[in-house]
């Protein structure tokens, strides 16, 4: 099983999709944390996130993404989230952040909804 | 029925590397005991939670020493109790308060802080903390299997 793992694509110009696996939670989440501020620092702003390799979330992990959505907003930007796993989507749900976030099931889908 | 009594152990040191296994520990102890098969993500998650806070405020600036987790089980409640020797950390504080926290507010606002013990007490039945000065610090979660009349 992977540990954790980030792969970056350009989805679009103006969109960067980043694909995660494995286990997100407070281990892993600063990897997780420092490449969405890279992504800042390079002015790329308008981010989705395929969560379709996620086997295991914590407040950590989520705690990402919602500090995400506000800095992205404070930039311009915006977040969208693809395809969550059974798991995390009972960790969203728990924490009422599925009515918070946008959520994408492909990737035209979600350039659509990063669109300015 | 003391054919689902059950009782385990397992301490590690105090680093967020060892979550992993801890995750890993609580699976099989639950897959062992009487919790129903829906309840385990839910109570590896809170449990995950409350050790994941001990490491990273009971030990923070000082020489990270070891978690103990002991569970114990039996028809009736799955019971963890997570013990350290560090600080006593803030989490206690909110362990004793009443107030819930208004969670929309608090997404709203970007605010991180706090989560981990929301989880800890919507999936658990008791969640209770006793920390003594120069002694260990023990955290207790308890889920109920069977509804208490």
């Amino acid at each position: 099983m992977r540990e954790f793992e980030i792969n970056l694509e350009q989805l679009s110009p103006e969109v960067t999709l980043i694909h995660v696996a494995g286990w997100l939670d407070a281990h892993t989440f600063e990897y997780m944390e420092q490449t969405i501020n890279n992504l800042f620092d390079e002015g790329k702003v308008r981010l989705a996130v395929d969560l379709s390799s996620v086997e295991y979330i914590s407040s950590a992990g989520a705690g990402v993404f919602i500090g995400t959505l506000s800095a992205s907003h404070e930039r311009g930007g915006d977040i969208v989230l693809m395809n969550p796993t059974e798991p995390v989507r009972e960790v969203f749900d728990m924490l009422g952040l599925s009515q918070v976030f946008k959520f994408a099931k492909t990737g035209p889908e979600a350039v659509k909804l990063l669109k300015k | 029925m003391s054919d689902s009594r059950l009782t385990d152990r397992l301490e590690v040191a105090a680093h967020t590397r060892n979550l992993a296994l801890v995750r890993e520990f609580l699976h099989g102890a639950i897959k062992r005991s009487a919790l129903p098969a829906t309840d385990i993500n839910k109570v590896v998650l809170a449990v995950d939670e409350a050790v994941a806070n001990t490491i990273q405020h009971g030990y923070e600036g000082r020489d990270p020493g070891n978690v103990e987790i002991l569970i114990e089980a039996d028809s009736e409640r799955f019971s963890v109790k997570i013990r350290d020797s560090g600080v006593s950390y803030d989490t206690a504080k909110g362990i004793e308060s009443k107030a819930d926290l208004d969670l929309q507010k608090h997404i709203a606002s970007g605010n991180k802080r706090g989560l981990g013990l929301f989880i800890m007490r919507k999936v658990m039945d008791e969640v209770s903390y006793t920390s003594r000065e120069g002694d260990r610090n023990e955290l207790t979660l308890v889920k109920y299997i069977k509804p208490r009349n």
